[in-house]
């Protein structure tokens, strides 16, 4: 603002701003690089004039006025310009004369952000650190009284079921009677979560099916990704890599004509179906696809014309009721490939989870159940859905859990959780805690973009600015000058990377358990918690 | 020496029917040892531990020969001068923590053989159980440890094998087809292993197959002698001697551990995954857009915003706010570039009256909008360019071209129109009741405000340009049906001549304001020494001015609302002594003076009413409709009748500057029209004042002392100043200046070179450079 110009109502100053561009005069080169760069046009060069009173020592001379001009770096402190905190200027800056800090003051951007009426959307995450996957401990150390694992040395089997476990009776009757048996697919605990193809750009995605195939191929690891309701390529629909593919269908039914047309081309099956309910990110809420996103690619993909939005509604239009979902589109997407291929729902988390999972367990059909809590999410949101909106992922599955060991189908029906594991970056600490919580495996979407592809997304709400496809890393922009940034192999090596990390630390917390060949579900008695209340919650050891 | 042939000493394991437990035996096998024996023979019931920590015999060597069944640990913690000989198999951990011990089996050995050893020997003339050969360590100040099997090995041989030599003979094994077990060497660090058949794979992360060297297979042969002997096999020694049967396992630097064989990513992509899924890989189908990896910096179309010099494109503040439409900014670029007399006769385009007008009795709201104006700096000072522009020379006019415009008032508005059509070679006639053209600039405007040479020098020019039809009577509608049928179009420019008067008791004692500066311009008014002016706008401090001028003294005027008076007229009204007050409503005018609604009297002479004018639209045909006592017109003056077109106060009451816009505007839809075609609209906007930088100029200068000072200090929003700030500051060199023609120029950012960082926008002094979202990629 000049000087001596008008403030309005949303007039703000750098101090307001949540993000302060700190620029160094003396270091600057003026090379044009950071604002070349700056997704969100936060700064520009500025014009300043500099003046200097000469003034003579022993005021011999009159003094005179000297004004000089210089030219620098400039934040904009207009809301529709406040700098997102990626520190991209940072990133190309040569000289390391620039750099993005966090307030010491509280936002007040934050009561601007709601321009023409409308609330704040932005991509990402919760943006509340924090969280009770992180003070769970794994107290159960085997000292002379299990057999003491070694990590390093021991054989482990980290693999989990997805499918319906029959009872061995049951299971023994169908094959002696040579009936129908629901498919079970045994794969690695750790999935990667639907994100779409249109969400996420097309060098991301590639590159996270690149790693999840070199780990299945190369490393002999069966790791399972899933599409995201964004349909599918069909090249992957048409290639045996679809194994390590789980397909989701969405109330938005996206890409499906592709998919079906497909199915007489497929060499393989898909490892599984998943009917998406509900999403962490924006638990309740549809998405939207902005037409400017839609283009030709993103287009054939999913089988609509370009240029057109494309939302998804929080609820699928036909279905009414879970008794209605389960029956009509578990049992439709079991015919679709003779019903070898398992399908299971996912959720939000919600204090009706339950409900749905008591009515799935006694569906046979039903595969498992997927629970994604408030805490995570990678998709476009309103702020408020973000926020506050949604279950915790810790009591949901364990109320789940109990649940099942009270009907007495604990091991039948498989339990995913998703929702901030690894926010902090304990990625394998927190899987471990709600596999032994009671989940059977572990959906994970945010901490693969931050880990995999340097998201910059931060609980501090830095950058987050996915929805607006600037991903300034070129993850989830359809923009080719941005996603080019970003290189398909090294997101692959990232992938193998984290699986690889992830595999050891799992085993460093499963060996001290005494546990090699199964995975501890719902092994509670080796995990405690410093909170009284959290502890009687989740029915599990309080300890200090 | 050979200690066999000494007497032995012999212990029992078991003692009048009852077994020693393991302390008991230890206990007297140490005792024998310190009491000198030295070759010891002993019956072993299972007691563990038997035959280590024998240090009490001092340098002597110690022969211990075992015989029935011995525990765990045979040998643990054995001590250099130990041999021990067990004459059958022997059960788990044989030579833990040995120390230096030989120890021969003649048997099997279970689990854990040499677990931990770190310096002896060890030879087993069987199989070897599971984790044989692990933790061993070699201290470089002892030769290294030994292993020695005759058969195999069992599970998990060698893990954390840190040091040592093992050999495996694979001779009468337990597994023919694997004797080295499940999963050997995982963290094998150290020490090799010579083994002779098939095995089934070991760690390769911690170890790795090499050729077996001459100084090895010497050392091989040489030892598997000495083996052989110890367990009494020599006969096999040459079937064992086969160097082609025998491989050698050592363990990985820590270097070569980094180095995990598996493929690289990029070898993947083009052997997997391509190969599964077709050139271009996944999308490769759907897209023919490059996806390969670019840096952060990009120039040319890979640049996400593109800068863009948009010079002229919005119109400058200064002439947006000029009703008239005059490019100030323009007249100024030419006066530093020095073409001071196009500069000055470039107002006539625009207007009859640049001196008069400009110079002298505008409000210049150019000044008022200039960009300057708002950090608080002088404006361009442009009355001093107005007042120069009395010398300016009328181009040559072109040929009359046969179009007839018929321009009823001879006012500012009406000269205006006819001027601008006159330029453009239309027949432009101006009827009107006066003499001499010029309307309220000859019969209103008080002589204190401008000049009188000045007015006639500018009027003259006019009359000299344009043909008048002096009227001797007030025009009728059927008079106006005539001229529409003579003229192509019809201007109304009559303005408002008729004063509005309050409705009150007294009103014939009102003089309007309009006849008593006509009076007095004449210098024949007349006024009392009181005189209460009733509305405090322009006009009436105009009257003020004049009634002082022309003998009041003491001068009220009244309003019933804020005085909306401004600028000069309000300034010499005060500075005569004017009392303004407001709010009060008039009640009556008397003799007295003005009575006021709350009773009070204001005394006055003469009560002149200054609340505005009205035009007299007697004459005005049904077709043109008016509301509230004006004629409406649409955005180019046109009325309801298409042929007519109104302008000025007939319209609207303004300033001189808006009637003369008026007429100009009115003649480029007049002229339009003639021409067939859409009436032009300008559809420029004005430049955003944000985009024009002032840092460059000095905020403590004051005022301007020639045209030339004025013109270096204008901005020139919006119009490129040839400055050269934006090609100094390109950081990639990208901006040039390229020439059009002789006259025109523009500026250009090289793709190939800009990088988009727009920084020429930022710097533009002008606010010309613009940076925009680059066209998407196809």
């Amino acid at each position: 603002m000049s000087s001596n110009g008008r403030i309005a109502p949303s007039t703000l100053s750098v101090k307001d701003l949540p993000w302060q561009i700190h620029w160094n005069k003396d270091k600057c080169t003026l090379c044009g690089h950071c604002t070349a760069v700056c997704p969100v046009h936060a700064i520009e060069l500025g014009v300043y004039r500099k003046r200097v009173v000469e003034t003579s020592v022993g005021l011999k001379e009159a003094p005179s006025n000297v004004y000089q001009v210089y030219h620098g770096i400039r934040q904009k402190t207009d809301p529709a310009y406040a700098c997102v905190g990626c520190a991209m200027c940072n990133l190309v800056c040569p000289n390391d004369c620039i750099m993005p800090f966090r307030s010491d003051e509280a936002d007040k951007l934050k009561y601007h952000i709601n321009r023409g009426g409308q609330p704040r959307r932005r991509g990402g995450r919760r943006n509340v650190p924090g969280g009770i996957l992180d003070q769970i401990k794994f107290i159960r150390i085997s000292m002379l009284t299990d057999p003491a694992l070694d990590a390093g040395r021991h054989e482990f089997e980290l693999r989990t079921l997805l499918g319906r476990v029959l009872p061995p009776e049951e299971d023994l009757r169908l094959l002696n009677e040579e009936g129908w048996a629901p498919p079970v697919r045994e794969i690695y605990p750790l999935i990667i979560g639907g994100m779409s193809f249109g969400a996420i750009s097309p060098n991301m995605w590639e590159g996270l099916q690149m790693g999840v195939t070199y780990l299945n191929e190369e490393l002999g690891m069966p790791v399972r990704i899933g599409t995201g309701e964004g349909g599918c390529p069909p090249r992957l629909l048409r290639s045996r890599f679809l194994k390590y593919v789980i397909l989701q269908i969405a109330s938005g039914y996206f890409g499906w004509d592709e998919i079906i047309r497909d199915i007489p081309e497929m060499k393989e099956d898909p490892c599984a179906i998943e009917i998406k309910y509900g999403q962490g990110a924006k638990p309740g809420d549809g998405g939207l696809l902005m037409w400017h996103k839609v283009d030709k690619l993103i287009a054939a993909i999913r089988g609509v014309p370009s240029g057109v939005s494309l939302p998804s509604p929080p609820t699928h239009q036909t279905k009414y009721s879970i008794e209605e979902s389960v029956a009509k589109m578990i049992q439709a997407m079991y015919m679709a490939w003779g019903f070898r291929v398992p399908v299971y729902p996912k959720i939000s988390g919600t204090t009706t989870a339950v409900a749905v999972l008591n009515n799935l367990s006694r569906n046979p059909y039903a595969a498992a159940l997927a629970i994604d809590g408030e805490d995570g999410g990678t998709g476009a949101a309103y702020n408020v859905s973000m926020n506050h909106m949604g279950h915790p992922i810790a009591s949901n599955i364990r109320d789940c859990y109990l649940n099942l060991v009270k009907l007495g189908k604990q091991n039948e029906i498989p339990l995913f959780a998703a929702g901030g594991v690894g926010k902090n970056g304990n990625l394998a600490a927190n899987a471990a805690a709600l596999i032994m919580l009671g989940a059977s495996g572990i959906q994970v979407g945010k901490y693969i973009m931050q880990a995999a592809a340097g998201c910059l997304g931060s609980e501090s709400d830095r950058c987050n600015i996915c929805n607006i496809g600037l991903c300034p890393k070129g993850i989830t922009s359809q923009d080719p000058r941005l996603y080019r940034r970003l290189d398909p192999e090294l997101v692959a090596e990232r992938i193998v990377d984290v699986f690889l990390s992830f595999d050891t630390e799992l085993k460093k917390i499963m060996a001290p358990l005494g546990r090699s060949t199964s995975l501890p579900i719902g092994m509670s008695d080796a995990i405690g918690i410093n909170d009284k209340a959290a502890a009687e919650r989740l029915e599990i050891r309080y300890v200090v | 020496m050979d200690i066999q042939n000494q007497q032995s000493y012999w212990i029992a394991g078991k003692e009048e029917g009852r077994r020693l437990e393991s302390r008991g035996l230890e206990e007297r096998i140490q005792q024998a040892v310190s009491e000198g024996h030295h070759f010891l023979k002993v019956k072993a019931y299972g007691q563990h531990g038997i035959g280590g920590r024998l240090w009490r015999a001092g340098a002597e060597p110690v022969y211990l020969e075992i015989h029935g069944s011995p525990g765990q640990r045979v040998g643990s913690m054995g001590f250099p001068n130990t041999r021990i000989e067990v004459m059958g198999p022997a059960s788990d951990d044989v030579g833990w923590l040995n120390a230096g011990a030989e120890i021969i089996l003649h048997g099997h050995a279970t689990n854990g053989v040499a677990n931990a050893m770190a310096q002896g020997k060890i030879y087993v003339a069987g199989n070897v159980g599971a984790r044989a050969m692990t933790m061993t360590k070699h201290n470089p100040h002892f030769d290294p440890p030994e292993l020695w099997a005759l058969g195999s090995m069992g599970d998990y041989f060698a893990e954390f094998m840190a040091g040592g030599i093992a050999v495996v003979c694979g001779y009468d094994t337990q597994d023919p087809d694997n004797i080295l077990g499940y999963r050997p060497c995982v963290g094998m660090v150290g020490g090799k292993i010579f083994f002779r058949g098939p095995h089934k794979g070991f760690s390769h992360v911690d170890a790795k197959l090499v050729s077996i060297e001459d100084q090895d297979w010497e050392w091989l042969v040489k030892n598997l002698r000495v083996f052989l002997e110890k367990i009494h096999r020599l006969s096999i020694l040459g079937q064992l001697s086969n160097r082609e049967q025998w491989q050698l396992l050592v363990a990985r630097g820590p270097h070569e551990k980094a180095s995990k064989p598996r493929r690289s990513m990029s070898a993947f992509r083009q052997e997997v995954w391509d190969k599964e899924l077709g050139t271009g890989g996944l999308i490769g189908d759907l897209t023919a857009l490059d996806r390969t990896p670019i840096p952060v910096i990009t120039t040319g179309d890979l640049r996400r915003f593109v800068p863009v010099w948009e010079n002229r494109k919005f119109v400058p503040p200064c002439e947006a706010s000029c009703p008239t439409g005059i490019p100030v900014h323009e007249r100024w670029r030419l006066i530093r570039e020095g073409r001071v007399d196009e500069a000055v006769d470039m107002a006539l385009a625009y207007t009859p009256f640049p001196a008069t007008v400009c110079g002298y009795l505008c409000a210049n709201l150019c000044m008022q909008a200039c960009t300057r104006q708002r950090a608080n700096m002088v404006a361009v000072d442009v009355k001093q360019l107005g007042k120069a522009s009395l010398d300016a020379k009328l181009p040559e006019l072109p040929a009359l071209a046969g179009h007839r415009i018929g321009i009823i008032g001879g006012g500012p508005a009406g000269i205006s129109v006819a001027w601008q059509l006159r330029q453009q070679g239309h027949e432009a006639v101006i009827f009107d009741m006066e003499k001499t053209l010029g309307g309220k600039l000859t019969s209103a405007i008080p002589k204190t405000r401008i000049p009188e040479a000045i007015l006639n020098a500018e009027l003259e020019r006019v009359r000299k340009t344009l043909p008048h039809v002096h009227l001797h009577q007030r025009l009728t509608a059927d008079d106006l049906k005539e001229l529409k049928a003579d003229y192509d179009f019809v201007v109304i420019a009559v303005g408002a001549n008729k004063p509005r008067i309050l409705p009150v008791p007294g009103k014939e004692r009102m003089i309007p304001s309009i006849d008593f500066l006509r009076q007095s311009r004449q210098d024949s008014a007349k006024v009392g020494k009181r005189v209460v002016i009733i509305g405090a706008g322009n006009v009436g401090c105009d009257v003020a001015s004049e009634a002082h001028r022309m003998g009041a003294e003491d001068i009220t005027m009244i309003d019933v609302q804020e005085p909306a008076s401004f600028g000069k007229e309000r300034e010499d009204a005060e500075a005569i002594g004017a009392k303004f007050r407001w709010p009060v409503f008039t009640k009556a005018v008397t003799e007295e003076g003005v009575e006021l609604a709350t009773g009070e009297l204001i005394p006055a002479g003469t009560v002149i009413i200054s609340i505005g004018d009205q035009p007299d639209l007697d004459f005005l045909p049904e077709t043109v409709t008016t509301e509230r006592g004006f004629i409406v017109v649409n955005d180019m003056f046109q009325t309801t009748d298409p042929q007519i077109f109104a302008i000025g106060d007939t319209v609207r009451l303004g300033l001189l500057t808006d009637a003369i816009g008026a007429g100009r505007k009115a003649a480029r839809a007049i002229n339009d029209m003639l021409a067939g075609k859409q009436p032009r609209v300008d559809t420029r906007q004005m430049i955003d004042y944000s985009r024009i930088k002032l840092e460059y100029f000095d905020p403590r200068s004051m005022g301007f002392g020639d045209i030339e000072e004025c013109a270096d200090q204008c901005a020139s929003c919006g119009a490129c100043r040839d400055c050269g700030v934006c090609v100094s500051i390109c950081p990639q060199g990208a901006i040039s200046k390229h020439e059009k023609g002789s006259e025109d120029f523009e500026m250009v950012a090289d793709p190939d070179r800009c990088i988009g960082c727009g920084f020429c926008a930022g710097a533009c002094p002008c606010g010309i450079w613009n940076l925009v979202v680059n066209e998407p990629l196809a």
